[in-house]
């Protein structure tokens, strides 16, 4: 094992006027920690596509992390797909991404635009081997990982945005990979980049899109550890020892709270200032020496898991936090996107003022909160460990 | 003179936003800037109590409604 990990991000839009999409992504991981994703593109749109392309990508998914190989999975769906009434085929394209112990990448390719691999932050024109299964031609290519490499897979909805409208024969491959190089020196996660190129292709279809689009990245980055402590221990005699484990932690320290900073604060024999700029309806941050983040607690952290919820869903409110200034938003760029390792802290102590039933927040919605916010962050790939006292 | 209001998530809830606010504008009109300095902090443990402000040290009850009776009977005429 070294010590890279990968971050994997999908986004689809569907096709003008259908509920459902016809691209499905799936991703599972191995108990080895290797990771196998599937872009499936089925035939048509609507009711149809969707059921084709979840069947190949469940099937192809599941029959690979067992550890079958390709070969058998490609005579799988050829036996299994539904056979189409109008078009009598069964058809659906794919891509597989199968990263092993985050050291090689196998890329399986067919029929889907050929994936765009930037490597050092340019596109680099990866090594294809062509094969024959079941009468379909199938590219595979085995790479070994780099820091900062990114693949990119694609449904055809992607090149084929704009045809006739914005452009005649649709948005180019090679102008997908400047678009895609561009935004990628801006350090964005995998779903923002996913997110930015689907929005482009919904952009360059006039907001009414001819096809389903989905595209699926891939970020090979190194791990970074981070520490969240959130609230005073439930003993008051445990906060020199929750201090110690805390602040002997490697990576970056986030404290939210306003008690739980002022023991942090008495612990390292540093002023906690706090600031007055309240530049949205979150409560101002604190600076402390040897805190990377001081914030208010369950107010903020509240938005946090706001932001979380709807990273991992549509991704509408990133442009919100990926730029902001107050609390929330700091802690959602830190955790969303620095992040893989993250170690939270939490404190059980009950705050008597919280316990009035005319305010929103009590001691359930805080331990609410945690639950919450490791869900959604385990959903982002990243490692959660809590420890409570 | 040294101004302290709390914005922990209690006192916020209560509306220091507004308080703050309202002092920092209070503050600008009378002039008075280079002799009250206004700061911030989080929980001073009286959450019941909020919006908490302490002048010098000593600790009053404030609302956004009597923010500017604050002002001018405990910040103004002593500052």
């Amino acid at each position: 094992m070294n010590d890279l990990t990968c971050d994997i991000g999908y986004k689809s839009i569907n096709h003008e006027g259908e509920q459902l999409c016809g691209d499905h992504v799936e991703v599972v991981e191995q108990e080895d920690g290797s990771t196998v994703i599937v872009l499936a593109d089925g035939l048509g749109s609507g009711v149809k596509a969707s059921i084709l392309s979840t069947l190949t990508s469940k099937i192809i998914s599941t029959m690979l992390a067992a550890g079958l190989s390709i070969e058998e999975c490609v005579e799988t769906i050829a036996a299994t797909l539904p056979v189409c009434s109008v078009r009598g085929v069964a058809y659906s394209t794919f891509t597989i991404i199968r990263l092993i112990r985050n050291q090689t990448a196998e890329l399986i390719q067919y029929d889907n635009p050929q994936v765009i691999m930037l490597r050092g932050g340019d596109n680099w024109e990866y090594p294809r081997t062509e094969v024959t299964i079941g009468g379909k031609k199938i590219f595979r290519s085995l790479i070994r990982l780099q820091e900062d490499d990114v693949f990119i897979a694609m449904s055809d909805g992607c090149p084929h945005a704009g045809i006739g409208m914005a452009y005649n024969f649709g948005w180019k491959r090679e102008d997908i990979i400047t678009f895609m190089e561009a935004m990628n020196l801006c350090g964005y996660t995998a779903k923002t980049l996913s997110t930015l190129l689907v929005d482009e292709c919904n952009k360059l279809y006039g907001g009414k899109p001819g096809d389903d689009a989905t595209a699926c990245v891939v970020r090979v980055r190194r791990r970074v550890p981070m520490n969240l402590l959130f609230g005073p221990p439930s003993n008051r005699d445990d906060g020199d020892r929750m201090m110690n484990l805390f602040f002997a932690k490697e990576g970056k320290h986030i404290i939210c709270g306003g008690t739980t900073s002022s023991i942090a604060a008495k612990w390292l024999n540093k002023p906690l200032r706090a600031s007055l700029d309240f530049t949205d309806d979150i409560p101002p941050i604190a600076y402390l020496d040897g805190v990377d983040l001081v914030t208010e607690g369950v107010i903020t952290v509240n938005r946090v898991v706001e932001y979380a919820k709807d990273y991992i869903g549509e991704n509408t409110c990133y442009e919100t936090w990926s730029n902001g200034k107050d609390g929330a938003s700091r802690i959602s760029r830190l955790l969303f996107e620095e992040a893989t390792d993250i170690s939270f802290f939490v404190g059980k102590a009950i705050n008597p003022a919280h316990q009035n039933p005319d305010l929103p927040i009590n001691f359930n919605i805080k331990m609410n909160l945690v639950k919450e916010l490791s869900e959604a962050l385990k959903k982002m790939g990243k490692r959660i460990k809590v420890s409570y006292f | 003179m040294k101004v302290t209001v709390c914005i922990g998530s209690s006192c916020h809830i209560k509306g220091s936003r507004p308080v703050v606010e309202k002092l920092q504008n209070l503050i600008a009109e009378e002039n008075l800037g280079d002799r009250i300095e206004l700061g911030g902090t989080f929980c001073m443990g009286k959450c019941q109590q909020g919006v908490c402000v302490t002048v010098d040290g000593n600790f009053f009850s404030v609302t956004p409604e009597t923010v500017t009776s604050f002002f001018e009977k405990e910040m103004k005429a002593k500052v």
